[in-house]
């Protein structure tokens, strides 16, 4: 069977099928406005109901953390970090995806992001709160948190901005307030689009509130444009630096698995690659309850699958470094670690899991059958997650557990403390989710139909050319 | 106390952008001062055709970044070298690459500050009330309108002024008065 004219492979670089050609202005309002106008489901409030006995969870779990004081964790001597520094990292290169989708395909000029930001740049932003609880509580007394912070204290001292620790004080809090500016700054059109399509007067009141006045002016999107790029200017080596400087925790001991100069690189695709998949993860069931398969298309998954792919390459090639590293310098205790302790020892199920998710899963991506496969993609998704916090307990756990001297040795496990807390973040990001998808048009509108009309534009030019 | 009213403002809707900023660019041929363009997304060409000068907004950012660049580096070597010197194995008390990772970040959270407040500034935002929210149909401009605003002095006669904007295309026209922003 020949190939027709109409199946012909389109161009790569042609951004034809991102929005279905048969929408116009009016139509996309419709169709994007209306899940925050239609009264929420059955489902959405299952859903909720679900999150929130996660989050009733994680409020049992901190009031008893902060009650009896972290002894109620499994951290111990010698695994004094444990639970929440894995939880902190998983979150934080969660949060990731939302920002470089954001960002940096915004810079490149990558069209098909326009779909998927908003959604995105909501999970950063949840993530990061998730994340932020967890070196919060590990401090043992939240409520001196501030002396992180360099304030003019009566006790005369200030932080010791030699250390890791401080550092990521400043990136994290960094990181979620310019992603929260980011975001917000992206929503202003949007919620005066709300504000002028809302029915009761209430509505108008809030959403007035928070479109700020903002009316479409000319003067108004002038400053707008350039102040956006900036914003995502900004954002692409903030993300970067962030889990850069989370790597620097673990990198600049000389711990036996964490001592490594390949960690800056390799955490920020790591980053990357869990963010992208909690994409996924959370987009499949979104995009079909939420009737958002004319803007979020096949392709959309396609690409984020792509990367997927890229960054679990990158991935397994970190892993690769780590063993190569660890065999070439013929050191006796980072063999140990990485040849004995990591792939026979205690938490050899764990690490095997690692290796099955993150280095085999995203292999299957190289078929375009798999890419576009909706079930496929999102057990794949799934998968990735599981990896990802798989390998942030090897890397913690098992380089703390087995150090060098087999006297000190110690064996870690998670107490129901733990594990409360971490489902218990689980139910905040859900919740967080959920209210934004009831509450905020869960796709940029007004970016959407700038695209529209560039498509439009482009269609009429290349059918003048033919 | 009764407002006083001390301008108004003729606004035209056009059926869609390309028509919007030809019309807005022969207005200003025109020699019509002041007039906005209002719509759902930033038109091609919308700046040029109103006439406004380059944004200020990236001048702002800069400024922002270099404040916190030298805050970042001056809190770090007077509270770590001077205020609070700690000897940790007789490490340099300034040490300048340990401070990049801060500086990196103030610069960035200040920068960015900038954006977001120039932005506002610039746009004189938050104004939640502005007359041109009087006209009902003007509501569009959010969602899928396309407006120009032409302001004119009270008392004058609007009549030309509609005129011209019909000739140019303007599917409706109303004419909004208020106080002055």
């Amino acid at each position: 069977m020949g190939q027709t004219a109409a199946t012909a492979p389109l161009d790569p670089l042609e951004p034809r099928d991102l929005v279905a050609p048969h929408h116009d202005d009016k139509s996309l309002n419709e169709t994007l406005l209306d899940h925050v106008w239609r009264k929420p489901g059955k489902g959405w409030f299952m859903l909720f109901g679900l999150t929130l006995s996660a989050l009733g969870l994680l409020v049992i779990g901190v009031t008893y953390t902060l009650a009896r004081g972290i002894g109620v964790w499994g951290n111990n001597q010698p695994v004094g970090w444990a639970f929440d520094i894995i939880n902190f990292v998983w979150w934080v290169g969660i949060g990731h995806a939302g920002t470089l989708i954001s960002a940096i395909l915004l810079l490149f000029q990558q069209k098909w992001r326009t779909s998927i930001n908003r959604f995105a740049e909501a999970m950063t932003l949840f993530a990061v709160m998730c994340a932020g609880l967890f070196p919060l509580l590990h401090t043992g007394r939240p409520w001196f948190a501030f002396w992180l912070f360099p304030y003019p204290s009566t006790l005369g001292a200030w932080p010791q901005f030699r250390s890791p620790l401080v550092w990521d004080v400043f990136a994290i809090s960094t990181y979620l307030t310019v992603s929260a500016l980011f975001w917000f700054v992206g929503l202003i059109p949007d919620l005066a689009a709300l504000r002028d399509s809302s029915k009761t007067k209430l509505q108008r009141t809030i959403y007035g509130l928070f479109a700020l006045g903002w009316r479409g002016s000319g003067r108004h999107w002038h400053n707008y444009k350039i102040a956006y790029l900036l914003l995502a200017g900004l954002s692409t080596p903030l993300v970067v630096s962030v889990h850069t400087i989370v790597s620097f925790d673990f990198a600049v001991s000389l711990l036996p698995g964490w001592h490594a100069t390949i960690f800056p690189p390799y955490f920020v695709a790591g980053a990357v690659f869990s963010g992208f998949a909690m994409v996924i993860t959370l987009i499949v069931p979104a995009r079909k309850y939420l009737g958002l398969r004319d803007v979020i298309t096949d392709r959309h998954l396609e690409n984020m699958n792509k990367v997927i792919l890229a960054t679990g390459l990158i991935v397994s090639y970190g892993y690769m470094m780590e063993h190569f590293v660890a065999w070439y310098s013929q050191n006796q205790y980072e063999l140990w670690t990485f040849y004995v302790n990591r792939a026979t020892g205690p938490y050899a199920g764990v690490y095997w899991l690692m290796i099955a998710c993150n280095v085999i899963t995203p292999n299957i991506f190289w078929f375009k059958k798999c890419r576009t496969s909706i079930p496929i993609m999102w057990v794949a998704s799934i998968a990735v997650n599981i990896g990802m916090w798989c390998e942030r307990f090897i890397i913690i756990v098992t380089s703390l557990s087995q150090d060098f001297l087999p006297s000190s040795w110690g064996i870690y496990s998670p107490t129901w403390v733990d594990w409360c807390i971490y489902i218990g973040t689980l139910g905040l990001f859900g919740t967080l989710f959920l209210l934004f998808l009831k509450f905020v048009p869960a796709v940029a509108i007004s970016e959407v139909k700038e695209l529209q009309l560039e498509l439009k534009h482009a269609r009429h030019n290349s059918h003048g050319a033919h | 106390m009764e407002a006083t009213v001390l301008d108004s403002w003729v606004l035209a809707e056009f059926e869609t952008p390309d028509v919007l900023v030809d019309a807005t660019r022969q207005m200003r041929e025109k020699g019509f001062q002041g007039m906005d363009t209002y719509s759902p997304y930033p038109l091609h060409g919308g700046s040029e055709a109103l006439g406004l000068p380059p944004s200020k907004v990236p001048f702002i950012a800069l400024c922002g970044g270099l404040t916190g660049l030298t805050t970042a580096l001056a809190m770090q070597t007077w509270m770590n070298t001077y205020d609070y010197p700690l000897n940790i194995g007789g490490r340099p008390l300034l040490s300048l690459p340990a401070w990049v990772p801060i500086t990196f970040e103030l610069s960035v959270l200040f920068a960015a500050f900038g954006i977001f407040f120039g932005l506002l500034g610039l746009s004189r935002l938050p104004q939640p009330y502005h007359p041109v929210f009087e006209s009902e149909a003007f509501r569009t401009a959010s969602t899928h309108g396309y407006w120009l605003s032409v302001p004119h002095a009270t008392g004058q006669d609007a009549s030309a002024v509609i005129d011209q904007l019909k000739a140019l295309g303007a599917t409706q026209v109303t004419v909004v008065t208020g106080e002055k922003e």
